[in-house]
C-alpha cells in the first residue's frame, strides 16, 4: 500500500473546525504542554461485532484446539508467529508480531466485557459505559478524560457510548457520503429475500457497483477503510494542539459464515491500521498506547457454516512505544470440556476493564479516587503493563 | 379485533402520514381515522424567512447591484453564491424542518402532493427566489377549501406567472399588443393540460389559445408600483372581448373574465377525476382502486370541489385501508419519514436536517427541480430503481451512525413491534446498534407504505 503517510496540512485543513478551541476550559492551557509535546497519548480501537480470539491468538499447545475447530486451524497454523508460552499470532498479524519482538505487544487472553449477555449492543454497551448499571450517557474513556483534564477525538460520525458524558468528545470523520458497508449489503440479501421488487433491484446494484469500480470509486472507499482512519487520527494525536486519546471502530467482526476468508481480511486491516498509526505518531509512539478490545468471543467450536457464534471470553492486545510487552497476559483456562463456559465458550478469566484501569493509573498516572470515578466496580489488575520510566518523563 | 385496529394506526401513521415521530403512533391507536381527520388544517408558514415582497425587494437589488457594477466597471459580487441561493436554501430546510417536526403530517403530505401538481422548478436567479414561495403564499393557505380558491392562488402568483410565462403575455388586440409582443399559451396550456382536466381532459387548442386570451393581462408588480411584490392585472395587455372555452361564453369583465374560467375548470368533472384519481395513486396505489375514486369525484362534484370532503371520503372509504403496502415511498417521504423514526420531534438536528437535504440531492429528489411542470413522477418505477436503492443503502448507513436511537425503540413507535418474522430476526442479529437501525430503516416494511 502507498500513501500510508497522509499530509498532514490536508488533514488539518479538513479538521481545522474542531481544532479550534480544543481544550475546554478546565483542560491544559497551551503554556502547560511541554515544548516537545511528548505526553501520554491513548488509543482505543473498538472491535464491534466480537472477534474470534481463537482465531487471532492460537492456543496452539492446547490439544482441545483442534478437537473443537481443526477446520479452522489447520490452514493457519503452519504459517501462525509463535509468541511461546503455547500461542501463536494469526499469520495476518505482521506488525503485531513485529511489536511483540520489539516488546510492544501484549496480548491478553480469557477477557471478558462484564456483560453477562451474548447480545452485542448490551456486551457493547457494557464496555463502553464501564459501569456497573448500563448507562449509555455516560463512557468510562470518557469519565478518564475528564479527570485527566485532557481532550478526546472520536472517529465516527457521532460520539459512541465510550466517550459520551460530561467532558465534551469531538467527533471527526471524512464528509463525503461513503458506501454502506459489504457486511450491510450481505444481510440486506437475506432480508430482501421474499421481497422480489427489492431483491432483484439490490443484486443489480451490486453488480454495477462492481462494474463501477474505477478510480474515484476506489479512492473514495480508501478513504473510510480503517487504514486511512487510524491513519487520520495519528495525524491529530501528533499535532501539538491534538487531543489526548482517540477512540477508532471497526465493524465486522460477526463472523457467523466462511469466517477464515473474512478473518485474514479483518486481521490484515486492522494489523495495517496499527501499523500506520504507529508511523504517523512519529516520535509520539514511544508515549502511546493502543488498546484494542471486543465485546465478547466466538463459540470454541466450529458451526455448521464455517463460522462461530456468539461466545463469552475472548482476547485483546496492549501495544504502543509505552508499553512493557512482549509477553501474554491473563491466564488461560484451558479448552478441556469441562473447562469452557457452559461447554461451549472459552471462560473468562479477567475483566477487560481491568486492564484497562491498570493502563489509566500506569500510563496517565489517575489515583485511586480518579479510577473509582472511571470505573467504580473494578479492581486494578496487578501487573505492569508500562514502561516505568517512559521516554516523555525523561525528556522533561 | 385488536390486531385489526393496530394495522390501522399503522397505516394511518405510515400511507397518510410521514411516519411515527414521538407519541405520533399512541395517538392515531385511538382512532386512526380520526386522527386523520382532525389534521385537515392548514400549514403555516413564516413570512418573516421569505416572501413574494422580499424576493421582489431581493430582485430589484441585484439590478442595481448590476447596473452599479456595469457603470462603474467593477466586478459583480458572486450574487448566486451570497443572495440568491441562501434565500432559497433557508426556505427549502424551513420547509424540511416543518415536514419533520410537524403534528399535522396528513396536512404535510396533502401539502406536497400539491406543491408537486403545482410544481414549479428553480430556472433563472428570479425563480430560484420565486419557486419556494408558491407552496407557502398560495397552496397551503387553500389547502383545505374550495379547489377553485387554490387554483386561482396559484395561477395569479407569481411564481407561476414567472414560471410559464404568463407575465408577460399580452392578448394581440390589447393595447400593448398593438406593439410587437404577443400571447403566451404557457400557462394556459398546463392549466389544462396538468393543473385541471388532465390530457385526457376533452378540450381543443382552441380552447387553450382561448384560455391564454381570457388570461391576459394577468401579470406581475413593477417595482414602482405601491405594495410592490405581488399579482398584478394589466388592462393593457387583456384581449379583449367575450371568449368561448368547452363550449360556454365568457364576457369580458376584465381579470374577472380568466377568474370564472378557472372556477368553471375547478369544478368540472373531468377535473374531480383528474385531481381523485392523482390523490389516490399518491397516496394509496399506482393503479387506483375504482371505487374510491368514483365515491371521491362524486363528492368533488356535490361540492364544487370541496377538497377537505373529499379527503374525508377518501379517509372514511374502506379501500384506502388495504392491508397491503402498495406504494414504495418517494425519497422525499422516504428521507422525512426516516428522520421523525429516529430523532424526537421537540429539538430538531441540524445536522440530521443538513444530511436530509443531502439525501434529497443525491437521491434526485431536490425540491423545486423536477425541471418540468409536471413535477416529478409519484410512480413507484421512478424510485425504485437499483441506483436509486444503493444510493437509499448508502444514505442510511450514514443516518443510522448519526444517532443513537434503539431498532427496538423505533419498531415500536412506527409499527408496533409488528414487523415480518424475517425482519425480527434479521435485526436481531445485527452487529451493532447502527446496523439494526439501518436494517430496520432499509427493511420491505419500512420503504413501502
Amino acid at each position: 500500500m502507498n500513501n500510508k503517510k497522509i499530509d498532514r496540512r490536508d488533514l488539518l485543513k479538513a479538521a481545522a473546525g474542531s481544532f479550534i478551541a480544543w481544550h475546554s476550559p478546565a483542560a491544559l492551557s497551551l503554556t502547560d504542554i511541554p515544548a516537545n509535546n511528548l505526553k501520554p497519548k491513548l488509543v482505543w480501537v473498538i472491535l464491534r461485532g466480537a472477534m474470534d480470539s481463537l482465531h487471532a491468538i492460537l492456543p496452539l499447545s492446547d490439544s482441545g484446539l483442534m478437537e473443537h475447530r481443526k477446520r479452522l486451524v489447520t490452514p493457519v497454523k503452519d504459517r501462525a508467529f509463535d509468541l511461546g508460552g503455547g500461542f501463536a499470532l494469526h499469520p495476518a498479524f505482521k506488525e503485531l508480531n513485529r511489536l511483540y519482538k520489539k516488546k510492544q505487544l501484549i496480548p491478553v487472553v480469557a477477557t471478558e466485557s462484564g456483560a453477562n449477555s451474548r447480545s452485542h449492543f448490551q456486551a457493547q454497551d457494557m464496555l463502553e459505559s464501564g459501569l456497573p448499571e448500563v448507562d449509555t450517557e455516560s463512557g468510562w474513556l470518557n469519565r478518564a478524560v475528564e479527570v485527566y483534564r485532557g481532550a478526546s477525538v472520536a472517529v465516527a460520525h457521532t460520539v459512541p457510548i465510550g466517550l459520551r458524558g460530561k467532558h465534551l468528545a469531538k467527533t471527526w470523520y471524512p464528509d463525503l457520503l461513503r458506501p454502506a458497508s459489504d457486511d450491510l449489503f450481505q444481510r440486506l440479501k437475506v432480508l430482501y429475500k421474499d421481497d422480489e421488487l427489492l431483491s432483484e433491484r439490490l443484486d443489480e446494484g451490486l453488480e454495477n457497483r462492481q462494474l463501477l469500480s474505477g478510480m474515484e470509486q476506489v479512492e473514495n472507499k480508501y478513504k473510510y477503510n480503517f487504514s486511512s482512519l487510524a491513519a487520520s487520527c495519528a495525524v491529530m494525536l501528533a499535532d501539538k494542539d491534538g487531543p489526548d486519546c482517540a477512540m477508532l471502530e471497526m465493524t465486522g467482526w460477526d463472523t457467523h459464515q466462511n469466517q477464515l476468508g473474512r478473518l485474514d481480511r479483518k486481521f490484515s486491516q486492522l494489523d495495517e491500521g496499527i501499523a500506520i498509526i504507529r508511523e504517523n505518531l512519529a516520535e509520539q509512539w514511544d508515549n502511546t498506547v493502543v488498546v484494542v478490545t471486543t465485546e465478547f468471543g466466538r463459540t470454541v467450536a466450529e458451526n455448521g457454516t464455517r463460522g462461530t457464534d456468539h461466545g463469552t471470553a475472548s482476547a485483546m492486545f496492549i501495544t504502543g512505544g509505552a508499553v512493557a510487552g512482549g509477553k501474554i497476559e491473563g491466564r488461560w483456562p484451558g479448552l478441556s470440556m469441562a473447562n469452557l463456559y457452559q461447554g461451549r465458550d472459552l471462560m473468562p478469566t479477567s475483566d477487560t476493564r481491568q486492564w484497562i484501569r491498570a493502563i489509566l493509573s500506569q500510563h496517565w498516572k489517575l489515583n485511586a479516587a480518579q479510577l473509582d470515578y472511571v470505573f467504580p466496580t473494578i479492581k486494578t489488575m496487578n501487573s505492569q503493563l508500562i514502561r516505568p520510566v517512559s521516554k516523555s518523563t525523561a525528556a522533561i | 379485533m385488536a390486531a385489526v385496529k393496530n394495522n390501522r394506526a399503522i397505516i394511518a401513521v405510515n400511507r397518510f402520514g410521514l411516519g411515527a415521530t414521538g407519541a405520533e403512533f399512541s395517538a392515531a391507536k385511538h382512532d386512526p381515522e380520526q386522527w386523520l381527520l382532525q389534521q385537515l388544517v392548514s400549514p403555516v408558514f413564516d413570512k418573516t424567512l421569505g416572501d413574494t415582497e422580499s424576493a421582489f425587494n431581493m430582485i430589484a437589488d441585484i439590478k442595481v447591484l448590476k447596473q452599479q457594477s456595469r457603470q462603474k466597471n467593477m466586478k459583480l459580487p458572486d450574487i448566486g453564491r451570497t443572495l440568491i441561493r441562501p434565500y432559497r436554501q433557508r426556505l427549502i430546510m424551513d420547509s424540511l424542518e416543518q415536514s419533520v417536526q410537524t403534528n399535522i403530517p396528513f396536512a404535510v403530505r396533502l401539502l406536497d402532493f400539491f406543491s408537486n401538481h403545482f410544481s414549479v422548478s428553480v430556472s433563472t436567479q428570479t425563480m430560484t427566489l420565486l419557486a419556494p414561495i408558491l407552496e407557502r403564499e398560495a397552496i397551503a393557505p387553500n389547502l383545505f377549501g374550495s379547489f377553485a380558491d387554490l387554483l386561482i392562488a396559484v395561477e395569479q402568483h407569481p411564481a407561476m406567472l414567472v414560471y410559464l410565462n404568463n407575465e408577460k403575455s399580452v392578448g394581440p388586440n390589447s393595447k400593448a399588443g398593438k406593439r410587437a409582443r404577443g400571447l403566451n399559451e404557457n400557462l394556459a396550456r398546463e392549466i389544462l393540460e396538468l393543473h385541471t382536466l388532465g390530457v385526457d381532459g376533452g378540450y381543443s387548442l382552441d380552447d387553450i389559445r382561448q384560455l391564454a386570451m381570457a388570461i391576459s393581462g394577468w401579470s406581475i408588480t413593477d417595482e414602482g408600483d405601491t405594495g410592490h411584490g405581488g399579482f398584478k392585472f394589466r388592462d393593457n395587455y387583456h384581449q379583449p372581448g367575450a371568449r368561448i372555452i368547452l363550449g360556454k361564453s365568457y364576457g369580458d369583465n376584465g381579470e374577472a373574465q380568466g377568474r370564472a374560467v378557472l372556477h368553471d375548470l375547478a369544478r368540472h368533472r373531468k377535473t374531480a377525476e383528474f385531481i381523485s384519481y392523482k390523490l389516490v395513486q399518491h397516496l394509496i396505489a399506482d393503479q387506483p382502486p375504482k371505487q374510491l375514486v368514483s365515491a371521491m369525484v362524486d363528492t368533488w362534484v356535490k361540492t364544487e370541489g370541496d377538497i377537505k370532503a373529499v379527503v374525508t371520503t377518501m379517509i372514511k372509504h374502506s379501500q384506502s385501508w388495504d392491508s397491503q403496502s402498495n406504494k414504495f415511498k418517494t425519497p422525499r417521504e422516504f428521507v422525512v419519514s426516516a428522520y421523525r423514526a429516529v430523532n424526537h420531534p421537540e429539538a430538531v438536528d441540524q445536522g440530521l436536517l443538513n444530511i436530509l437535504m443531502r439525501g434529497l440531492n443525491f437521491m434526485g429528489h431536490k425540491p423545486f427541480a423536477s425541471g418540468s411542470p409536471a413535477g416529478y413522477s409519484q410512480l413507484n418505477i421512478a424510485w425504485s430503481g437499483s441506483d436509486a436503492l444503493m444510493k437509499r443503502i448508502d444514505w442510511v448507513s450514514l443516518l443510522s451512525q448519526k444517532t443513537s436511537e434503539t431498532p427496538k425503540n423505533v419498531a415500536a413507535r412506527i409499527f408496533d413491534s409488528q414487523l415480518s418474522p424475517l425482519t425480527v430476526k434479521l435485526l436481531a442479529g445485527a452487529e451493532s446498534r447502527a446496523q439494526g437501525l439501518a436494517m430496520l430503516l432499509l427493511s420491505p416494511e419500512f420503504q413501502r407504505r
